[in-house]
Formats: structure tokens, C-alpha cells, sequence
């Protein structure tokens, strides 16, 4: 038997202080506590011996004994500190299990059945009650309200394209307006459209085009160029049309307003936090999109049929998308807002076989005009 | 000894080296379990600090787990998502309903951020959470074996906390000292050590003293307006530089009266009381100093990152073949890396060395009855923190 060091002891009932002298009993394999303000002598088996973990003191121990309980740890709730580092080694050395954090029975049954309730009800919210909701009250909102809150999008959009006032990146050429608004007649005839259509041309090298809120159409300068004809341009123009027809964008914002907030707070305002809430809309508006693409093309379709317009450009214009995503690092599709544009391009040149006469959209005079709206 | 003549004195003894190591560690692991391991870092960096303050040479003690906040987030995810998914949705209807055209850039700009009102429905649910965080920080504190604690009133404080808010901002600041006051007094007089209850006592008008260099800070800005109006720039610009950052040091100085004034109006269990003697200059002090150490190390992080980017991985990106998605991997884990020990640097730069100043500056009167208070029973703690961590109102630690 080693010699007596002293120790504090707090007895767990009250906040007394207890000065006691600690003896390591190796044979006995426990730890005897005696004071003068002790009733009788306190007897610690080494195995249930528990130090504080992270603790800021080196030069100090203070131990707990396991025990079962209905705290947040199976601890007893009295503490011994220990100061005397030679009684301290001697502890660390025959205690293996000191630095344990021991589990309350029926935590891992506890942890699966949260887990799952948690996950349930966050699916729920994202991919059904979100997507529901937003289905409906983008239904509701009249339509005039669409349109100037889509007059906001597409501000917006032009402030992020460096626009230093508004209506600055419009291009307005007048012939050039008269071809577009030749193609939109062309498209448009004899269908039954809710919305008034305001489409409208910005000055910017982007391949793109998109549909805001209540009717606005944007298309960049980008696409006039590089799309490689009218045909491919009246295509982009319907599947855009398409996605205001569904109010798509109006849908997308209430959804994007739902679930942005849920997913921050979900994963924590960390550092590797931001970036995976980025990453999770992103999948998560992907798998509204891919539905919401798959739908706009149809129309488009549909629209091209009617109005005798060649799909073949449309196909076209898929494949040459295609080629452009081969060349950066490749993104799962996953990730991309768009579907895989090798399936689109087929379905586009599957509808092309099946058209029967058709005639280009524009005439070449027309869509030399359409090219130079920019001036 | 004399009854109620033994003092003790707060004590704090934590080292920069370990809770860097520490809270650098816990971010590395947060950040690689996408932010679950949060849970436990938190109350890993607690148990370090709670163990680094002592009164007396007694450690406090923090007996919270990673697993019972996790447990807590779990509960507290249901129930906000069902709330805050379908609240934010609605609000976000309504905010569109009422939309009218923008006519300039300002007013677009203005309604997009209209948007952002969507924040107030979740206001109740903060005070609610930042009551219940203190309560269950409060259940897994202890002190010589025996539990701190505090009564259930979450949605008591929260319905004042949002009334005294609306008067404050309506009376301009004018009856801040009035929210401080009772809002303190709401949650001291619900705090417990053992059985030994807190009381807070006090007058709120007293708190307008600590209101001093808040007032000069802010009559100098008006005085800035009134020499702007009367067309002397030069006047008026001095005088606004000057008044801003006075009203700003007259913020931090508010809070350092008004603490010292709450936590001498203290008594517990009837007769154990507290002298409080932070500074605000010192505290400040610390801020500038920890702010400068901390920007200048990551200031040479970035430089050396930079250096990194361009001889290193920038050639392996212009290399054929996979290179370049594995230079993009290194450069980001480095830089989050970076913005990881950011992080660790300003808990061990700032918000240590704060919290040891004022654990250094509190002293308690009338300790001999301590010896008399008897230890409480077990708090589950409710949701464990669960909102707090959920609508992020938990704070470094």
C-alpha cells in the first residue's frame, strides 16, 4: 500500500468542501478516501474510476465514479480532485477505462429513432409538402403581381450583369426587335397563352436564356450568337415559354424560399457548412428542374409542331451544349440544372422525323436583323 | 471566521496551445462530417473552458455530451422544419401579393430585401431558444459536486424579451437600460445553485449611469447632422468620425457597467454576494490586440496559400489528365483549412483572454455559507440546446 496524499472531496449532496487523504490501494484495486468530515471511509473501485475529459488543469485530476443514473453521463454525482502527479500516473497507468464516456442504456435506440423522425419529417418538408405548397400558392398569385415581381428578377439579373442603370444592357435595335417580334407572332399563333409575353434581349456573351416570373423572357446576346440559326433560337424560345406557361420561376422562387433556410439550419453555419448548403440546393432545385426541363421541352415541342418549325435545329442546339459541358471537369448530372443534353437532342430529332412540312422561322434579311439588335 | 467574511476570488487558468489545438481539431472534424460532429466540438471546447475557471482552487465543471445535443437537434429539426418551411413559404406569398413594380435599381434592391422579413417569424422562436440554451448550459454547470440550474419560462422570456425589444426601438434606445434590467432580472431571479436561488436586485433607472459615453458618442453624431445642415463639412465630418466610434467604445462600455452594476446587485441563497470589477479600456485593449494577432497570422496563412496556389498547384491544374480536380480539391481543403483555424485563432486570441479578464475580475462575498447549499436534482435539459444549434443563437460557446 502507497502513501496518504490529500485530496478534495465533494461529496455530491452538498457544496461542502472535504479535505481527505487518498491511499491507492493496488491489492484491493480500489481508491480509500478518509477525512475527518467524512462519516466513514469512502471506497473507489479502480474500474469505475471516470476522469473529466478536455480538461484545462494538467496539474490536477478529477474523477467520478461510474454509476447508473438518470443524468445526462451514468456518473454519481461526487468528485474527488487529486493533485499529487506521482498518484496521478500511478491512476492513468492501472485505470484503462478512465478516459471512457460510457452510454446510458437504450441511447442507440434513442439515436436511430430520432434520426429517422428527423429525416422523415425534413424529407417530407423538401420533396413533398414544399413542392405541394409552392404548387398552389404560385397558382394563387394574381398575375399582374407575377409580373412585377418578375420585373424585380430580371432587375436584378441585370444589375448582376453589370448593368450600372437600368435598361442599360436592353438591346433595342428596331429591326432587330421587328424579326424577334416576327418569331414570337410565329410561335405564339393561335395558342392560348395566359400570360402577355415580354421578352426582351441583353447585351451579354452568356449562351443562355431564361424565364422570370409573370411572362418576362430573356434572352442573352450570347445565344443569338453562337446558336447556330433562328430555328435554334424560335426552339429556346418555346421551351421558355414553356417554363411561363407552368409559372416555373414563381414556383422555384416559393420553393428556393422554403427549403434555403431549412437546409442552413440544418447543416450549421460552419465553414464546410456553406458550401454543402450551396451543394444541397443545388441537388435539391436539380430534381425540381429535371422535371420542370423535361415538361418546358414538350411544349416547346408542341409549339414548334404547330407552328411548322423545324425540331432539328433544336436538336442541334442540344448537341452543341453537349459539347461545351465535355470540356470543364465533368459534374455529375446530378448537379447540373439541366437534363443530359444527349436525351434531349434525341427526343427533339425523334419529333423532327415525325413533323410534316415545315419552313425556316425567320427569313435570312430577318434573322441577319435579329443578330445585329445589339448594334 | 466571522459569518459571511471568507472571499473568494475567480480564477482563470487557460492555455492558448491546447484550446487552439482543440478547437482547430473539433472544426476539422465538423467540417468533415458536414457539420454533425458540431455537436460535440462545442461541448468538447466547453468542458476546456468551464474547467479552466475555478473559485477558490475548485475547477467548475461541464457535464453536457455531444450525444444529448445531438438528440436535442434531432427534436428541434422536426418541429422547425414543419414551422419555418411552411411559415417562411406563406410570408413569402404574402410578400409577393403585396409586390408593386419597381421603378428604380434602390427600390428593386429594396423589395429583394423585403424578402429577408421572412426573418421575423422566426424571432420568438430565438429568445425562446437563447432562454432554453441558457437553461440547459445552466443544468450542466457545476461547481464543487453540486448542479447549477434554471427554472422552465422559455416562452415567458420570450414574450418580454419581444416587448421590451418593441419599446426599445421605439423609444430610440431611450429605455434600453429598462430591457437590460429586466430581462436580466427575469432570468437571474429563475437561476439557481442547488438550493440556493439568485436574486437579482437594483433599480433599471440606475443602469442610465453605464449609459454615459453611449450618449456623448450619440449627441456628437446628432451635433454632426446639425453642423452639416448649417453647411461646414469639415465640422461636420470630424465630428461624425468621432462620435461613431465613441458611440461604438460607449456600446462596449454600456455593457461593461451595466454587467458590473447587475452582478453587485446579485444575492444568492439570501446572503452570498459579488463584487465585479471588469475594465472596459482593458477589454478593449485585448479586442484590438487579439484582432491585430489574429489578422496578422492569417494574413501570412493567406499570403502562404497564394504562394502555394501559383508555384504548386496552379501548374498541376494546366497539367493533362486528372491534375487539375485534384489540384481544385488541395487548394479548397487548404483554404477552408484556413478559414478553419481563423476560427480557433479568435477564441483563443479574443474571446479567451475576455472571458479570463472577467472571471479574473469577480470576486464573491459571504463564500462560508456556500458550505451550506444543498445540490439540486437532475435538469433533462429539454431540448438540450437543440433550437439554439438549429437557428444558430448559441454564440462561440
Amino acid at each position: 500500500m502507497q502513501d496518504a496524499v490529500g485530496g478534495t472531496y465533494f461529496d455530491g449532496r452538498s457544496a461542502g468542501r472535504h479535505p481527505v487523504d487518498v491511499v491507492l490501494d493496488e491489492a484491493a484495486g480500489e481508491l480509500v478516501l478518509t477525512g475527518a468530515s467524512l462519516d466513514a471511509p469512502q471506497r473507489w473501485p479502480l474500474a469505475r474510476l471516470r476522469a473529466q475529459g478536455d480538461h484545462a488543469r494538467r496539474d490536477a485530476l478529477t474523477l467520478a465514479l461510474h454509476a447508473p443514473s438518470n443524468d445526462e453521463s451514468p456518473r454519481d454525482t461526487a468528485r474527488l480532485t487529486l493533485a499529487d502527479s506521482g498518484m496521478i500516473s500511478r491512476i492513468r497507468a492501472l485505470c484503462p477505462d478512465l478516459d471512457r464516456s460510457d452510454l446510458a442504456g437504450g441511447t442507440t435506440r434513442k439515436l436511430m429513432l430520432r434520426g429517422v423522425a428527423a429525416l422523415a419529417a425534413v424529407g417530407l418538408i423538401l420533396f413533398f409538402i414544399l413542392p405541394r405548397m409552392a404548387d398552389t400558392l404560385a397558382m394563387l398569385i394574381p398575375v399582374e403581381r407575377e409580373a412585377a415581381f418578375g420585373k424585380a428578377v430580371t432587375a436584378q439579373i441585370e444589375r448582376a450583369l453589370g448593368a450600372a442603370k437600368l435598361g442599360e444592357l436592353t438591346c433595342e435595335g428596331p429591326e432587330g426587335r421587328a424579326a424577334l417580334d416576327a418569331m414570337i407572332a410565329r410561335l405564339t399563333e393561335g395558342q392560348d397563352l395566359q400570360y402577355e409575353l415580354d421578352v426582351k434581349v441583353l447585351d451579354h456573351g452568356m449562351l443562355n436564356a431564361f424565364a422570370a416570373p409573370g411572362g418576362q423572357v430573356v434572352v442573352m446576346r450570347g445565344l443569338l450568337d453562337k446558336s447556330g440559326g433562328p430555328d435554334a433560337v424560335a426552339a429556346v424560345l418555346a421551351h421558355e415559354i414553356g417554363h411561363v406557361e407552368r409559372r416555373d420561376a414563381t414556383r422555384h422562387a416559393l420553393r428556393a424560399a422554403g427549403s434555403a433556410g431549412l437546409l442552413s439550419m440544418l447543416l450549421g453555419d460552419v465553414t464546410g457548412g456553406t458550401i454543402a448548403v450551396f451543394l444541397g440546393e443545388r441537388l435539391i432545385r436539380a430534381s425540381y428542374t429535371r422535371e420542370a426541363e423535361a415538361e418546358a421541352d414538350a411544349f416547346a415541342l408542341r409549339m414548334l409542331n404547330a407552328a411548322g418549325i423545324d425540331s432539328a435545329a433544336m436538336a442541334g442546339f442540344f448537341e452543341e451544349i453537349g459539347k461545351d459541358e465535355g470540356k470543364g471537369p465533368q459534374l455529375p448530372a446530378y448537379f447540373a440544372t439541366h437534363p443530359a443534353s444527349e436525351a434531349r437532342a434525341q427526343a427533339a430529332r425523334d419529333n423532327a422525323r415525325t413533323q410534316g412540312t415545315t419552313s425556316p422561322v425567320l427569313s435570312a434579311d430577318q434573322w441577319t436583323a435579329l443578330k445585329g439588335i445589339c448594334g | 471566521m466571522s459569518e459571511g467574511s471568507q472571499i473568494i476570488k475567480g480564477h482563470y487558468q487557460g492555455q492558448r496551445g491546447p484550446l487552439f489545438g482543440l478547437a482547430f481539431v473539433t472544426a476539422l472534424l465538423t467540417m468533415l462530417t458536414l457539420g454533425i460532429y458540431r455537436f460535440w466540438g462545442k461541448t468538447r471546447i466547453r468542458r476546456y473552458i468551464w474547467s479552466s475557471v475555478s473559485g477558490d482552487g475548485d475547477s467548475f465543471e461541464y457535464t453536457g455530451t455531444g450525444l444529448e445535443k445531438f438528440l436535442g437537434f434531432l427534436v428541434a429539426i422536426v418541429l422547425l422544419a414543419v414551422y419555418l418551411g411552411a411559415v417562411q413559404m406563406i410570408l413569402f406569398f404574402f410578400g409577393l401579393t403585396l409586390f408593386a413594380e419597381p421603378t428604380s435599381p434602390e427600390m428593386a434592391l429594396a423589395q429583394m430585401g423585403g424578402f429577408y422579413l421572412t426573418f421575423l417569424a422566426v424571432v420568438p422562436l430565438i429568445f425562446f431558444a437563447q432562454y432554453r440554451a441558457r437553461r440547459y448550459k445552466l443544468a450542466r454547470s457545476r461547481w464543487r459536486g453540486v448542479r447549477f440550474g434554471a427554472e422552465k419560462g422559455a416562452w415567458g422570456y420570450a414574450l418580454r424579451a419581444m416587448g421590451h425589444w418593441l419599446l426599445t426601438i421605439l423609444t430610440l434606445g431611450l429605455m434600453l437600460p429598462r430591457q437590460t434590467f429586466w430581462l436580466e432580472k427575469y432570468k437571474t431571479d429563475r437561476s439557481w445553485y442547488g438550493d440556493g436561488r439568485f436574486v437579482q436586485e437594483g433599480r433599471w433607472s440606475a443602469l442610465y449611469g453605464a449609459m454615459k459615453h453611449l450618449f456623448i458618442g450619440v449627441g456628437l453624431v446628432l451635433a454632426a447632422v446639425v453642423a452639416l445642415a448649417l453647411q461646414s463639412p469639415v465640422v461636420g465630418g470630424v465630428l461624425a468620425a468621432v462620435g461613431y466610434v465613441w458611440a461604438m467604445v460607449g456600446f462596449i462600455s454600456y455593457r461593461v457597467r451595466a454587467f458590473i452594476y447587475l452582478t453587485e446587485h446579485k444575492v444568492l441563497d439570501d446572503g452570498i454576494r459579488f463584487e465585479a470589477r471588469p475594465e472596459t479600456r482593458t477589454i478593449i485593449g485585448l479586442v484590438i490586440v487579439g484582432s491585430l494577432v489574429v489578422s496578422l497570422i492569417m494574413g501570412v496563412v493567406f499570403a502562404v496559400l497564394a504562394a502555394l496556389a501559383s508555384m504548386v498547384v496552379g501548374p498541376a491544374m494546366m497539367a493533362p489528365g486528372p491534375g487539375h480536380i485534384v489540384g481544385l480539391v488541395l487548394m479548397m481543403g487548404l483554404y477552408l483549412g484556413a478559414l478553419l483555424m481563423g476560427g480557433a485563432l479568435s477564441l483563443v486570441w479574443i474571446v479567451q483572454p475576455v472571458i479570463a479578464h472577467v472571471v479574473g475580475a469577480i470576486t464573491v462575498r459571504g463564500a462560508d455559507r456556500l458550505a451550506d447549499i444543498r445540490q439540486r436534482v437532475h435538469d433533462s435539459g429539454a431540448d438540450a440546446e437543440g433550437f439554439a444549434d438549429a437557428l444558430d443563437v448559441g454564440g462561440a460557446i
